[in-house]
């Protein structure tokens, strides 16, 4: 009972495994990031996998799992510390079913499966998040801070607000999928 | 604003109809469905107000520790590990060397968990504050809470309540040992408000209850029975707190001539803690400001939650903290169908508005545009979509029917009644009143890898497109069964809008729907009390819901619509 949500064929690429990726977002260092299967890119992303830990070899540097949403104007990038002296980029993993909203930036270590992250958040070095939290609209979460399963925070700095409801899981599947399947070509031909 | 339906839980009202919706009542009456549970045994639902609830662990929402219960009381609530909150701003505190060993980034890059120079401390992320301004300082960066609880423990209020425990302990001990029998009656007292249940659940707070016990009854029955008690009573000794109250104020706990006087010199707000920075402290602090200590992070809590009438367990989390999976999770979700409501011209107009933004290549429109091109205009009649999903492994067979909003007035909520603004409601809907069957839940529909479900969901655009296309032509029946597909069968109603029509769209509906409950055994079982296996048996379970379409716009700005008659 949704509207579909329509781009212009032209405008995105889709691979062999449903990922939609959008021609305006900026994709570095795609050789380091990997996308599980029928994840959105939106436009104006920006996505950093050029920032990799230094030393040889292939490192992955952000991976997003399937059925993600990554917002328009949305920045992925690596956290970054300078330990033992040494300046370093460490990966990021977000896992499946999880949704960014518009304009969001996200340095986070790792964010679970069926996160919510609303519009306008920024999302600080090293947070860690665990399954089916959600982040409201225009969050700030410092860095290092941990946030707990089924939770919402919202707020600058983000506080913990309140515990989601059981279901939270099924919802943001039905909900992400729901995305998925709602975002279609417009000029298709039937 | 998208239309929604939201679901009644009985548990407030007495009558088992909700309020009409255009009360305020009415909000706390209803739920989305997902928050809402299901007790089998008593084929009710249950919501987030009713059910009893218990604690199933304990653990740190920084560090996610799990603490195990019985330090959780000597702990005082608070993490013993590692995690300190900013009194500040209330952010998580990192622990760290008082010299940066790299001070060329700048503080930034100091939560660095390497061993550095002493002292520690600990410093915001966030807002900066460090607790060498409060004159915390660490030898070792490990157990600091150990070294902090040691503060806490040390203030004068601290010390006065363990003080006031040790004088009634003794006291308590010797009424819980010899008056077994004033326990019994008391503790049922307390639960007169909750349940039996609750009871059970809270056997902590059972414990503590024989001192209670003790001195609230004499007020009102204690005293025929109080006199071979009251013996305990006159033992009692007395009291004798550990510091003069009046002079308080000079231990460091707020109050009195010491905060006049700093309000006197004072210059700017912020001197003064928020209220919200001061209430997460177990004491009563100091006002000021830079008095305020790092806390030790309270600890969350997983919780249980059970049927307040037949205390049957609905969510029981799996022990682990950060798991999302439970072990019983009976949610209304499973049993009742999901209903889904939409207007079809907002839906046509979204698309319209994606679509265009698609063709020219911009982001989608702020959403008070959507609202405005896509509203409810007084003196129209307006076609709306409901989708039933079933859950159940049956099919089922389901009667909607509207909630009339005033018995006394129009014989049916159907026709238009739009003369007695006040009395009723400015709008008409008609709804198909004859049942209709959705069909049951398949878990093949489920397979989320088969691209063929891909392919049903396009069709199903499709299909709802080209329908959508042949209402706008022709005008066919938009009062009726629209559509039936998998687990879902969508029907039509209409809303009819008063010419003076304004507020929100908001009825009542009454969703009542049959079940074959022939294999009780492997299937959802709802019959679980009286089921009769030989019999197929057919079951009914009705229950309220409000569905909201919107709010209605003024007709002042005159536009062109599609459905305009």
């Amino acid at each position: 009972m949704e509207p579909p949500i329509y781009y212009s064929r032209t405008e995105f690429i889709e691979t062999d495994t449903g990922n939609k990726v959008s021609r305006r977002a900026t994709i570095a260092g795609p050789q380091n990031i990997i996308l599980g299967g029928k994840t959105i890119i939106s436009s104006g992303a920006i996505i950093r996998g050029d920032l990799r830990r230094s030393g040889p070899g292939h490192a992955v540097v952000i991976s997003l799992g399937r059925y993600c949403v990554v917002g328009e104007g949305c920045v992925l990038r690596p956290p970054y510390k300078t330990y033992r002296g040494a300046f370093n980029y460490y990966p990021m993993k977000v896992g499946d079913y999880v949704h960014i909203g518009a304009g969001s930036v996200v340095e986070a270590a790792t964010i679970g499966n069926y996160v919510e992250i609303g519009k306008n958040c920024i999302i600080g070095k090293f947070t860690i998040i665990k399954d089916c939290a959600k982040i409201a609209d225009n969050t700030v979460i410092p860095p290092n801070t941990v946030i707990p399963a089924l939770s919402l925070f919202a707020g600058s700095p983000g506080h913990f607000i309140e515990d989601l409801p059981e279901s939270t899981q099924d919802i943001v599947e039905v909900q992400t999928k729901q995305h998925y399947a709602r975002f279609q070509p417009l000029d298709r031909d039937r | 604003m998208a239309p929604n339906v939201l679901y009644h839980c009985p548990c407030l009202s007495t009558s088992s109809a909700p309020p009409p919706p255009h009360l305020a009542s009415s909000s706390y009456n209803f739920h989305p469905l997902h928050a809402l549970f299901f007790c089998e045994e008593c084929d009710a639902v249950r919501c987030n107000r009713c059910v009893s609830v218990e604690v199933s662990g304990y653990y740190c929402p920084n560090c996610l520790f799990e603490v195990p219960s019985a330090s959780v009381r000597a702990e005082k609530n608070r993490c013993a590990r590692n995690c300190f909150m900013c009194p500040n701003c209330r952010n998580t505190l990192s622990v760290v060397p008082s010299d940066p060993p790299d001070a060329g980034d700048g503080r930034l890059s100091a939560p660095i968990s390497t061993v550095g120079e002493p002292p520690f401390f600990l410093y915001c992320n966030h807002c900066r504050w460090d607790s060498s301004e409060v004159g915390i300082t660490f030898e070792k960066p490990t157990g600091l809470a150990a070294q902090l609880q040691k503060l806490e423990d040390a203030a004068p209020d601290s010390l006065e309540f363990d003080r006031l425990k040790e004088h009634f302990e003794p006291i308590i001990r010797a009424s819980s040992l010899s008056s077994s029998s004033s326990v019994a009656p008391s503790t049922s007292h307390s639960q007169h408000h909750s349940n039996p249940i609750t009871a059970a659940a809270s056997a902590a707070l059972a414990r503590d209850i024989p001192g209670v016990a003790k001195y609230t009854p004499h007020a009102r029955s204690g005293r025929p029975s109080g006199k071979d008690r009251s013996a305990n009573k006159d033992e009692m000794p007395e009291y004798k707190s550990r510091l003069d109250i009046s002079h308080a104020s000079n231990y460091g706990s707020g109050g009195g001539d010491v905060d006049v006087d700093f309000m006197r010199r004072l210059e700017d707000v912020s001197e003064v803690a928020s209220l919200q920075q001061r209430w997460n402290y177990s004491w009563s602090t100091s006002i000021e400001t830079r008095d305020l200590k790092p806390l030790r992070i309270p600890l969350h809590s997983k919780r249980s939650k059970r049927c307040p009438a037949c205390t049957h367990i609905l969510i029981k989390p799996e022990p682990k903290a950060q798991s999302v999976r439970y072990k019983i999770k009976l949610v209304a979700a499973n049993y009742l169908p999901a209903i889904n409501v939409a207007l079809p011209h907002q839906i046509e107009m979204l698309g319209h508005i994606s679509a265009e933004a698609a063709k020219r290549s911009t982001k989608a429109p702020v959403d008070g545009d959507k609202d405005a091109r896509s509203g409810l205009q007084a003196g129209k009649t307006y076609p709306f979509h409901m989708s039933l999903t079933n859950p159940l492994y049956d099919p089922i067979q389901v009667r909607l029917s509207v909630q009339r909003m005033h018995v006394a007035a129009a014989t049916s909520s159907g026709e238009g009644g739009t003369t007695e603004k006040a009395r009723r409601p400015p709008f008409a809907i008609s709804i198909p009143t004859t049942p209709f069957s959705v069909a049951p839940f398949a878990e093949a529909w489920e397979y989320e890898d088969d691209e063929e479900m891909f392919g049903l969901d396009d069709d199903e655009l499709e299909a709802r497109l080209s329908g959508r296309e042949k209402e706008t032509k022709s005008k066919s029946k938009t009062v009726g069964v629209l559509e039936k597909r998998a687990n879902v069968t969508v029907v039509g109603g209409e809303v009819a809008l008063g010419k003076e029509a304004r507020g929100e769209v908001k009825f009542n509906m009454l969703v009542a729907y049959t079940y074959r409950s022939d294999d009780p055994a492997p299937s959802e079982g709802h019959d679980a009390s009286p089921s009769k296996k030989a019999v197929p048996e057919t079951k009914t379970f009705a229950f309220y819901t409000v569905v909201d379409l919107g709010n209605i716009i003024s007709k002042e700005e005159p536009r062109i619509d599609p459905y305009d008659v």
